[in-house]
């Protein structure tokens, strides 16, 4: 697993104030938001917050595509790769 | 207007029960600088995270006290200075140009613990966020009476919830200010049936200071009221610098 992940992992800990939660508990292709871990709508918010922040990356709030991106740490990871090889 | 009291729960620093309250009503207590916090271990944690020392605070005493009647009682929240470690956090951030936390903005307005106490019970009865300088808590307990009977309700909960102002502002403050919540469930005086018969009767009367007192109180009005509720005095008068607060209690002689 790539470091990217790893930091990506730390960064949701960190921003959503996860206290139990530890970088292995979260898995590389479960999804995020309700179901996986159980994330909501305003952790959403946080975390494009955060990204944007930690990653220079653009985020379009409310477009499918960021929906997609932020389904997973995997999908995440790739989201914020191919913005930097942008 | 009658009423009476019944649940009064209040935390301040290692003060957390009734009988903390009646020993410090007593001076055999003080108030103490500790931080503890209560610990609220029934909102599951994926909420509890998001939960400020202020926001545990009034959620304790609104929890505790509006016990029986979680999902339907109407409520009365009040603040001096609301959650303002959080709304100051926030003004930095704007001055510094950074980016601003949807989610410490969202619960930075004056009514958010009232809307998570509402999130949490599922209780979508009519809420209120109240601040009123130093008259705060006496104002809210007005206002709760108010509703009380214009409204013909059984109860109304009151919650008045204070914490430290950051050092920032800090020499604005008047008053020896400490971190404390204080939930009270409110009942008219005179339902038909009382279930507790020894239940002291209270009234409120305010009137306005007229004798251009220019300095705040040193004590907060919450504590003023706790003392009154422990102690077996009849009266108190709280002045302020704009009102004159008379509280009363009698034991219910029905």
């Amino acid at each position: 697993m790539s470091n990217l992940s790893e930091e990506v992992k730390q960064l949701i800990i960190d921003t959503l104030d996860l206290e139990d939660i530890e970088p292995a508990d979260i898995d590389y292709e479960d999804a995020l938001f309700v179901d996986g871990l159980g994330l909501d709508s305003i952790d959403a918010l946080e975390l494009g917050v955060a990204i944007k922040k930690a990653f220079d990356v653009k985020i379009d709030n409310n477009s499918d595509d960021s929906k997609k991106h932020f389904y997973s740490v995997k999908t995440l990871c790739e989201f914020i790769e191919q913005s930097a090889a942008k | 207007m009658e009423f009476t009291i019944k649940q009064c729960v209040a935390w301040s620093g290692d003060l957390t029960t009734a009988q903390d309250w009646q020993a410090y009503s007593q001076g055999d207590k003080k108030l103490s600088d500790s931080n503890e916090l209560p610990s609220l271990k029934q909102i599951p944690a994926m909420q509890r995270r998001r939960l400020s020392p202020f926001a545990k605070l009034a959620l304790h005493c609104a929890l505790t006290a509006a016990d029986e009647c979680l999902t339907t009682v109407p409520s009365v929240f009040a603040s001096r200075h609301g959650d303002l470690v959080k709304t100051s956090k926030l003004i930095s951030d704007v001055a510094a140009q950074e980016m601003l936390s949807p989610t410490q903005f969202g619960l930075s307005v004056h009514n958010a613990v009232g809307g998570l106490f509402s999130i949490y019970t599922g209780n979508k009865a009519p809420l209120t966020a109240v601040s009123a300088g130093e008259d705060t808590f006496f104002t809210a307990l007005l206002d709760a009476l108010a509703k009380l009977k214009a409204n013909n309700y059984s109860q109304i909960l009151l919650v008045y919830t204070e914490t430290l102002v950051p050092q920032m502002y800090q020499q604005y403050i008047a008053q020896d200010e400490v971190s404390i919540a204080c939930a009270l469930l409110l009942e008219p005086a005179n339902l038909e049936e009382k279930s507790e018969q020894d239940a002291d009767v209270f009234s409120l009367q305010m009137q306005q200071n007229n004798s251009q007192q220019t300095i705040e109180n040193s004590q907060m009005q919450v504590l003023d009221f706790l003392k009154f509720y422990y102690n077996n005095s009849k009266a108190v008068s709280i002045k302020s610098k704009r009102h004159l607060w008379q509280l009363n209690k009698s034991a219910n002689a029905s």
